[in-house]
């Protein structure tokens, strides 16, 4: 018969081991001679059922308490045996985190596509639809509709692309702007309207810093029975606010438009000097935006309107003029480049 | 327009000398102001000197001495110059006066003889290159300040006139909308009509008077054709024009100071004194001023002898009757064409001359007499001479005054500010309106004023003296804004290929024939027709661009050119295709086209783009587009003809995927494979997702292989697997391919893992041995394909 203390000896010997074992496998070995099959433990539980009944109780509770106490000794170590493995595992697996990552390829939308759906967006948000176009357009919708005179220079073929359709030469042309799709829509829906029109428009100019020969606008036009010049200001100066940052002062000079009478030019205070003068802004102060003004009353006859009983406001305004502004890129060709260290940067 | 404030001070007198405020009042008015100059004075301590005596040096032959008045005493100076005499008035450089260029002047003894400052030539006081000899002044008192004399120092406006505003183009102009701003009064021009004797044989003849409303002829005799004083040099050079010849220069002076150009012809010169104005004969000649020999066109006007034509009428005068240093009998025309023509003959003829860019905005029909009087004074005073017999002045269309009803609520409803009705009438009577009455106003609109014709014009006039600034801003709303379809897509297209890697550009839609035709190599292709411009820019940019490709290949080019290996770009353009009707076709189609490595780091190898990459793109498109499509397997030109598709949507081709025919990237000077896909943007119809929940069963996954012929396209397989798999078949993917032993020649592997779910409970290997069969079986039927290992 086993008597406690031998299981006491067993269990500081037991014990005494256990603070050596420095892996799960000997831990393991260790447990099963500790309270295996053969150990002290099962042995002394096993003889119990021929004890006497003082043997029965001493040693029996000698078994409890050693069996619970080598138990919870093996989990405490098994416990610390883990972690330092884990350790020891992810110590191996250390990576130089400032190594270039595994990134999915991104592309770059064109800055150009960027501001243009970052303008359309603003007027979404005040209410307008986004009306488009052809962008070979007939001498009617992009000329006549628009209260521009047989004789405009603008029509001159050294200002306007003609395209071979039909049999009159005039007749169809690559749009010198998105107004055609005013006079479009206009003949087809009754006021109120408020649409924006961006698009690719063309003109027979000269590849310069700030010319090519194709380039982006988008064109507004709000008519209703109650707008005034004073709604042209209110919305081109929160559109001013929404791109060039809220703080953007503006300011509306007199010009000249066939479509719009009176017409204005929209200037913003430069947002690079605020207004005191520097390069972007050829130390005016102010850079020039967009042209706009009140429909001119023979458009909106033309688009079978009452202009004693209708008015409305257009601006135009240059996608890619704005881009270039914003981010004072010197020469409007480097959009239509194809050049990725100049796309890529827009990502 | 170059504008001096000096001139305009002429006319009136501003409230201010600062020219920031006048800037403001100019852009305020509509006249933008492009750029200030400020003319500095090159020179300090000149003053006005009248010489009193001239005397032989002692020792020199070549100099002279000059006794001088200055106001302040007499001096003797030394002179090397012989342009004068006793009498002239000159500049006197002082002792301490500092010249341009720095020119320090002091008390030089010149061969012997001191000499006090120096008499002062026009290039030594930086006003000039003139420095033969010294400066004669036509005017100035002695001890003048020289500086006030000459109207220094200065300030000049380069201002932009806008196409609608004739009256602007000359300082009188500029000035009277000054003054309108100020407030202020404009003096009128300053002019006598001048005295004349006996009779001129000159008569003038308008046989089209459409195209000549108003024709004045002056003949003055006797002149003398020479240099212009200084005064009018220098406001000259202020304004932008170079001196001439005093004749000239008056007409160029009152030119820019009124806005009427005048021509002066030299009358001895001109055959016969009838002077005819008319319509070109067909390929009639004329040699303009500026030397060029023309060939006319019946549609352009002719100011004309009996015998020949003598020059382009408002766009240039002819060379053989030109003003030279021998004329003494001039004829001044100053005449009143028709906008339009002169603007048609001047393109025709690429003349962009300053009386172009007057008549075609439409000078005042009421200005020929005032500014022939004003120019026939001038040419006296500065060239001698007298006029002949009283100004001819022809006037087959005279001006009648336009007359605009402009009703009370007008300004209000157009501007959204009230101004009372007596400043509106101020406004306009400032601006040199007649207006009578009260909502509705009559308004008689100045002859100046071709510009304005309607309410909404008269409405501007107010808004430009009343102020922009001074409108309210209020912000209207819309009627609810959306973005269409066509935008939605536009968008969804363009955030998948930037999601997939490829790079946004915008190409030009011109193209040249041989970068269409190095594509598209079937002649028959319809894209090979592409739409012409009838005014190109150049040969190589002469057709509208019919695919998006070309554009693409050719930023691979750029990019391999500069070094770049890994190039991913797409387009979303507008492509162009004859078509009946009104216009040509124009649908948008979406293209991309890739070289080179997949992106990776650079020690890891990364495989090369093939054309599954492109393949791959059309996937992720569709799918990000929510459309359906497939591949049809068949050699596109321009393509690899083995490894080239067409993209179909509903039976219908939509577009094309593959890699580039290597010959034709080589014809474009691409290094390695190409990929690339156009898709007519169409065909995007994105479906609207019907929801099913996840099942709860699990799935019975197994694999099958099959052998069929080389030929048979993958696509085709798992088309007849589908049809085949009844509805319980959830996915098929196809997970290996090959050929080669085991298998015959000619024939390959195609294994596929199939997957079948019920939504209403587990299903078992045994529920699925019919719909295997079946599959075999359609395989086999359809494709000549056995189940391997079977």
């Amino acid at each position: 018969m086993i008597r406690p203390e031998d299981l006491r000896a067993h269990e500081a010997t037991i014990l005494e081991r256990l603070d050596g074992v420095a892996s799960t496998t000997v831990l393991d070995a260790l447990e099963s001679e500790a309270l295996g099959a053969g150990s002290p433990v099962t042995v002394a539980r096993r003889s119990l059922r021929d004890a006497t009944p003082e043997e029965r109780r001493d040693v029996g509770m000698a078994v409890n308490a050693v069996t619970a106490n080598l138990a919870e000794a093996f989990a405490e170590r098994r416990h610390q045996l883990g972690i330092a493995e884990v350790d020891a595992k992810l110590a191996g697996e250390r990576f130089d985190m400032t190594l270039p990552g595994r990134a999915p390829a991104l592309g770059a939308a064109h800055l150009v596509a960027q501001v243009w759906d970052e303008i359309v967006d603003i007027f979404v948000g005040l209410g307008y639809t986004v009306a488009s176009g052809p962008e070979v357009e007939t001498a009617y919708y992009n000329f006549d509709a628009l209260n521009t005179p047989p004789t405009h220079p603008s029509r001159l073929e050294s200002d306007t692309f003609y395209v071979e359709h039909g049999d009159d030469p005039e007749a169809v042309l690559l749009r010198t702007q998105t107004s055609p799709v005013q006079a479009r829509w206009m003949q087809s829906h009754e006021p109120p309207v408020y649409i924006v029109v961006p698009g690719r428009c063309y003109r027979r100019d000269a590849i310069d810093a700030t010319h090519t020969p194709v380039f982006h606008q988008m064109e507004g036009l709000a008519v209703d029975s109650n707008i005034t010049f004073a709604d042209l200001k209110g919305t081109l100066g929160y559109f001013a606010d929404a791109f060039f940052g809220s703080g953007s002062r503006v300011r509306f000079l007199p010009h000249f438009f066939p479509f719009t009478e009176p017409s204005a030019e929209m200037h913003v205070s430069c947002f690079a000097c605020d207004g005191s003068g520097c390069r972007t802004c050829k130390n005016t102060g102010w850079i020039e935006v967009l042209g706009c003004g009140v429909v001119d009353p023979n458009v909106l006859s033309a688009a079978g309107y009452d202009p004693w009983t209708v008015s409305g406001f257009a601006f135009g305004v240059g996608i890619d003029r704005l881009a270039l502004v914003r981010y004072a890129i010197p020469e409007l060709r480097y959009f239509f480049d194809s050049d990725l260290r100049v796309l890529d940067q827009f990502r | 327009m170059r504008v001096p404030l000096s001139w305009l001070r002429d006319f009136v007198d501003l409230p201010t000398d600062d020219p920031d405020d006048i800037v403001a009042a100019l852009n305020g008015l509509g006249i933008e102001v492009e750029e200030v100059h400020r003319l500095a004075v090159p020179f300090t301590g000149v003053v006005v000197a009248s010489v009193e005596a001239v005397r032989a040096h002692p020792s020199a032959d070549r100099i002279r001495l000059v006794t001088i008045d200055d106001g302040a005493g007499g001096k003797e100076v030394v002179c090397g110059a012989w342009n004068f005499e006793a009498g002239a008035t000159v500049a006197y450089a002082t002792v301490g006066s500092v010249l341009a260029g720095g020119l320090e002047v002091g008390e030089r003894t010149i061969r012997g003889v001191l000499s006090p400052g120096m008499i002062a030539s026009e290039k030594e006081l930086g006003l000039g290159d003139e420095g033969g000899g010294i400066l004669v002044l036509d005017r100035g008192v002695p001890g003048q300040d020289f500086m006030e004399l000459v109207g220094l120092p200065d300030v000049v406006f380069d201002v932009a006139i806008t196409p609608n505003r004739p009256d602007a183009m000359s300082v009188y102009g500029v000035a009277r909308d000054l003054a309108a701003f100020y407030d202020v009064p404009l003096r009128a021009v300053a002019f006598t009509e001048p005295a004349s004797e006996g009779e001129s044989a000159v008569q003038v003849r308008i046989e089209d008077p459409d195209g000549c409303t108003r024709f004045t002829a002056r003949e003055i005799r006797g002149v003398a054709v020479g240099p212009s004083p200084l005064w009018m040099r220098q406001r000259l050079r202020a304004a932008g024009q170079r001196p001439i010849s005093n004749i000239v220069d008056v007409t160029n002076y009152v030119m820019l100071e009124l806005g009427q150009p005048l021509h002066a012809f030299d009358l001895d010169l001109i055959p016969s004194e009838t002077i005819v104005v008319r319509r070109a004969v067909a390929a009639e000649p004329l040699r303009t001023l500026d030397g060029v020999d023309r060939v006319l066109d019946p549609a352009d006007l002719v100011i004309a002898s009996p015998q020949a034509a003598l020059g382009l009428a408002g766009v240039m005068g002819g060379g053989d009757s030109e003003v030279s240093e021998t004329t003494t009998r001039i004829l001044l025309e100053v005449a009143h064409f028709e906008p339009t023509g002169v603007l048609v003959t001047g393109k025709r003829h690429q003349l962009r001359t300053e009386a172009v860019a007057r008549f075609e905005r439409g000078v005042d029909p009421e200005l020929p007499p005032i500014a022939s009087a004003r120019a026939t004074s001038l040419m006296i005073e500065l060239a001698g001479g007298t006029a002949v017999g009283p100004l001819i002045d022809e006037y087959p269309r005279p001006h009648v005054p336009v007359v605009v009803e402009l009703p009370g609520t007008e300004v209000a409803r157009l501007l959204g500010v009230q101004v009372p009705d007596e400043a509106v009438a101020g406004y306009l009577r400032r601006l040199g309106f007649g207006v009578e009455g009260v909502g509705p106003a009559r308004v008689t609109v100045p002859s100046f004023r071709p510009d304005v014709t309607r309410p909404a014009d008269l409405v501007e006039e107010v808004a430009r003296l009343h102020g922009f600034d001074r409108i309210p801003a209020r912000l209207p709303t819309g009627v609810g804004g959306r973005l269409p379809s066509e935008e939605v897509i536009r968008r969804s297209v363009r955030r998948a290929m930037v999601g997939a890697g490829f790079s946004e550009t915008m190409a030009f839609d011109f193209v040249g024939m041989e970068e269409i035709s190095a594509l598209v190599i079937d002649p028959d292709d319809p894209r090979r027709d592409p739409v012409r411009i009838r005014n190109p820019l150049s040969e190589e940019q002469a057709y509208l661009r019919s695919t998006l490709v070309p554009g693409l290949l050719a930023g691979i080019r750029v990019n391999q050119a500069r070094h770049r290996g890994e190039i991913a770009l797409f387009e979303v353009g507008t492509v162009f295709r004859k078509a009946q009707g009104d216009l040509p076709a124009q649908p948008r189609h979406v293209a991309f086209a890739a070289a080179g490595r997949l992106p990776a780091p650079s020690w890891e190898a990364a495989p090369e783009r093939d054309v599954r990459d492109a393949t791959g793109v059309i996937e992720t498109l569709f799918t990000a587009l929510r459309t359906p499509f497939a591949l049809e397997q068949t050699p596109q030109t321009g393509f690899h003809p083995g490894r080239s598709a067409a993209v179909v949507v509903a039976g219908k081709s939509v577009g094309i995927v593959g890699e580039i025919h290597p010959s034709v990237a080589a014809a474009f000077g691409i290094e390695g494979r190409v990929i690339a896909g156009e898709i007519d943007m169409s065909a995007f119809d994105p479906h609207r997702v019907e929801f099913t929940a996840p099942s709860a069963f699990p799935p019975v996954v197994f694999d099958l292989a099959f052998e069929v012929g080389d030929d048979v396209p993958a696509g085709r397989l798992i088309e007849v697997m589908r049809q085949s798999g009844g509805m319980l078949l959830d996915r098929i993917e196809l997970f290996d391919v090959f050929s080669g032993p085991p298998l015959e020649a000619g024939r390959k592997s195609l294994a596929v893992r199939l997957t079948f779910r019920d939504h209403a409970r587990t299903l078992t290997d045994q529920d699925l041995i019919p719909v295997r069969g079946e599959m075999t079986a359609a395989v086999m039927r359809e494709l000549g394909g056995r189940l391997r290992g079977a």
